[in-house]
C-alpha cells in the first residue's frame, strides 16, 4: 500500500445495513424505559420539581446526543475481502482496523438476537487461535451474512489444507 | 503392564489438610460438654468421631482400592476408578505432550510424588496419578516415554493444524548436558525485592513508619500493613515458587525445575512457544538482568502453568536461553524502527524506546520506560494483526499496531508510531503471516 493514505479509509469498504441503526436505536429506546421509571420515581417523590426539571434535561440531551452517536458508530463499521485475508474496520473514537489472513480463521460465528432476527440482520463474528483477535461485522443482511461465513469457511479450509 | 494402584499412603496424605477442621469441629462441642462434665454425652462424641472416622478411612480406602492405572498394549495410558460411579479414561501416549512430576509440600515429607500426564487435545486430556513413590514415578514416566516413542506415529497429513494448538510433537523428553541456567537463591530474592512496584511500596512503607514514629500518630500503622504486608508477601510467594529455579535442555525442549516447598517440573516444548517478552525494570539494569516470560499454546491455566522462562538472569544468559526456544532469534540485532519525535507529547517517558522490528522470522516491540520489555511473536504464529487509533494519537499522526498471538502473559504491540509506519508494518507482518505458515 502507498504511504501517505490513511490505513482507517482505504476506498472499498463494505458498510453494513442501516438497519443496524435501527436496531441499536430500538435498544437504546428499551434503555430509556428504566430512565422513564426514574423519572416517574422522582415525580412522586416529595423532592422539589427543579430536579425532575433537571432529570428531565439531562435525559433528552444524553438521548439525543446517543441517537445521532449509533449512526455514526454503525456507518463506521466496514468489512473487505481480500485475495488472502479479511479486513475489518470500526469505531468512530478509537478506530480499529483488524486484519485476519483466512488461514488463522477456526471458527465463524452468526448471531442474532430477537430484535435482530425481527428486523432481518445478523452478526458474523470471526474467531481465531487468540482471544484478542476483535473481528465482529454487525449489521449484515441474514443472507449476506450466511453467503460471508460460507465464503470464509471454504477459504479458510483451502487456506489451511495448503500446509 | 498389570494394573497397578497408587501408594496406600496417598488417601492419608489427601486427607491431610482437612484433619486440624475436623480436630477443631470435634473440639468446639467436646471443651462445652467437659466443662459440663456431662460424661455419657463426652461419650457420644467420641464414639462418633470414631465411626466416622472408620467411615472415612473406609471409604477413602476403598476409593484408593478402585483406582488402577496401567499401560495397555495399544500403547494407552488407562485410569479406572470411582466407587459408585466408575470412569475409565484412556490417554493416547501418541498423542504425549508432557510428563511431570510434582511434589507437593505435604506429599514430600512422606517421600510420594505425583505424576501428571498430558496429552494433546482439548478439554482435560490428562491423568494425575496421586501419589507414588519418587523412583515408581521415575520408572513410571520412562515408561510413558519409552511407549510413546515405540507407537509415535508420522504427522498425519489431514490433520488440521489448530493455529498451532496441536502440534504433533516428538514425544521424547530426556535431558541433555548441564543446566542451561540457574538461579542463585540471592539473587532471586533480590531480583523479587528490585521489581519497580515492589520497591516502590517498601519505600514507601519505610517512609510511612518513619512518619508514624516521629509523629506518634497510630493512624498510619493501618497503611503500613497494607504498603509493606502485600509486597513481602508477594516476594515471598514468588520466592518460594521459584527458589531453585533451573533450566535444563532436553530432546523435548527446556525443562523447568523450580520451588522450595513443593517442586514443580515442567517442559516448555521449543514447538510450542508462540510469543516471549524480555523484562528488564528499573532497579535491575545496574546489574544487567532480565526477566523472560512465555506464551505457550495449549497450555490449561494450572498452577504448574510455565509462562516464565527464567525469573531473573543476567542479559546474556537469558538471550541463550531464548535462542534455544526461537532458534535463529537475535534479541540484540533487531532492526528497531522507532517511534517519531512527536510521539513524546502522546507517551512522554517512553516515547524514544517505543519501536518495532520485523525480521522474516518474527515481529518484536519495544516499550515502557521505568520496566522496560521487548515483546516477540513469530510470524507463524500470529493470529491477527490489530491497529488502533485513538483520538489523541489521530490528532498527532499516531497509531499502534497489535499483533494478537494465543492467550498467555505476553502482549505483542507496537504503539505510537506514526500512521505510515504502522501501515507499512501491518502490511508486511500480514504478508510474512502468510509465508510463514505456507513454508
Amino acid at each position: 500500500m502507498a504511504t501517505g493514505t490513511d490505513p482507517f479509509t482505504a476506498p472499498g469498504w463494505v458498510p453494513v445495513s442501516p438497519r443496524l441503526t435501527t436496531a441499536r436505536r430500538i435498544t437504546l429506546g428499551l434503555e430509556y424505559l428504566l430512565v422513564l421509571a426514574g423519572g416517574i420515581g422522582i415525580a412522586v417523590s416529595p423532592l422539589a420539581v427543579g430536579w425532575l426539571i433537571a432529570y428531565a434535561a439531562i435525559a433528552i440531551v444524553v438521548f439525543a446526543w446517543a441517537w445521532w452517536l449509533i449512526a455514526r458508530r454503525v456507518r463506521s463499521f466496514g468489512y473487505l475481502e481480500r485475495d488472502d485475508d479479511l479486513l475489518v474496520v470500526s469505531g468512530i473514537l478509537i478506530r480499529r482496523l483488524v486484519i485476519v489472513p483466512y488461514g488463522r480463521m477456526q471458527m465463524v460465528d452468526v448471531t442474532a438476537g430477537p430484535i435482530d432476527r425481527w428486523l432481518g440482520i445478523s452478526t458474523v463474528q470471526l474467531h481465531t487461535a487468540a482471544a484478542t483477535t476483535d473481528a465482529t461485522i454487525p449489521g449484515l443482511v441474514p443472507a449476506d451474512a450466511a453467503a460471508l461465513r460460507d465464503r470464509l469457511a471454504a477459504l479458510g479450509e483451502q487456506r489451511n489444507a495448503g500446509l | 503392564m498389570t494394573p497397578r494402584r497408587t501408594n496406600p499412603l496417598s488417601p492419608l496424605v489427601q486427607a491431610a489438610p482437612a484433619i486440624p477442621a475436623a480436630i477443631l469441629f470435634l473440639l468446639g462441642p467436646g471443651a462445652g460438654m467437659v466443662s459440663r462434665g456431662d460424661s455419657r454425652a463426652i461419650a457420644l462424641v467420641i464414639a462418633t468421631a470414631i465411626v466416622g472416622y472408620a467411615v472415612f478411612v473406609g471409604l477413602s480406602w476403598l476409593v484408593w482400592w478402585r483406582r488402577t492405572f496401567w499401560i495397555d498394549a495399544d500403547g494407552d495410558l488407562r485410569m479406572d476408578s470411582g466407587l459408585i460411579q466408575r470412569s475409565a479414561r484412556r490417554l493416547q501416549l501418541s498423542r504425549l505432550q508432557s510428563v511431570d512430576i510434582v511434589a507437593p509440600f505435604l506429599a514430600r515429607l512422606v517421600g510420594l510424588v505425583e505424576v501428571r500426564v498430558e496429552v494433546a487435545g482439548a478439554g482435560d486430556s490428562r491423568i494425575v496419578l496421586r501419589y507414588l513413590k519418587r523412583d515408581e514415578a521415575d520408572a513410571l514416566r520412562h515408561q510413558v516415554l519409552a511407549t510413546a516413542r515405540r507407537v509415535d506415529p508420522a504427522p498425519s497429513p489431514d490433520q488440521p493444524d489448530r493455529g498451532g494448538l496441536a502440534d504433533p510433537p516428538g514425544p521424547i523428553d530426556v535431558e541433555v548436558g548441564a543446566p542451561l541456567a540457574l538461579v542463585p537463591a540471592g539473587r532471586l530474592l533480590g531480583s523479587l525485592l528490585l521489581r519497580s512496584v515492589t520497591a516502590a511500596l517498601l519505600v514507601a512503607t519505610a517512609a510511612l513508619l518513619a512518619m508514624t514514629i516521629l509523629t506518634q500518630g497510630p493512624a498510619g500503622l493501618i497503611l503500613v500493613l497494607i504498603t509493606g504486608g502485600l509486597p513481602i508477601l508477594s516476594v515471598v510467594t514468588e520466592f518460594l515458587a521459584n527458589y531453585g529455579f533451573r533450566v535444563d535442555r532436553t530432546t523435548q525442549g527446556l525443562r523447568i525445575r523450580r520451588g522450595l516447598l513443593s517442586t514443580q517440573t515442567r517442559t516448555i516444548p521449543a514447538k510450542r512457544v508462540h510469543a516471549i517478552a524480555v523484562i528488564s525494570p528499573l532497579l535491575w539494569r545496574r546489574w544487567n538482568w532480565v526477566r523472560v516470560s512465555v506464551t505457550i499454546a495449549g497450555v490449561e491455566s494450572d498452577q504448574v502453568r510455565p509462562d516464565v522462562l527464567i525469573p531473573v538472569a543476567p542479559r546474556d544468559e537469558a538471550l541463550r536461553l531464548i535462542a534455544e526456544v526461537l532458534p535463529g532469534v537475535d534479541v540484540e540485532s533487531l532492526p528497531f524502527e522507532r517511534a517519531p519525535a512527536r510521539a513524546r507529547w502522546r507517551a512522554p517517558w517512553s516515547w524514544s524506546y517505543l519501536a518495532c522490528a520485523i525480521t522474516p522470522q518474527v515481529i518484536a516491540c519495544r516499550s515502557g520506560r521505568i520496566t522496560r520489555r521487548i515483546t516477540i511473536a513469530l510470524h507463524a504464529r500470529v493470529q491477527s494483526v490489530r491497529l488502533t487509533e485513538g483520538p489523541w494519537e489521530r490528532s498527532l499522526g499516531l497509531a499502534s499496531l497489535h499483533a494478537d498471538t494465543a492467550p498467555g502473559p505476553v502482549r505483542v504491540a507496537a504503539r505510537h508510531l506514526s500512521l505510515d509506519q504502522v501501515d507499512a508494518l501491518a502490511q508486511h507482518e500480514v504478508g510474512l503471516m502468510l509465508r510463514a505458515r505456507q513454508s
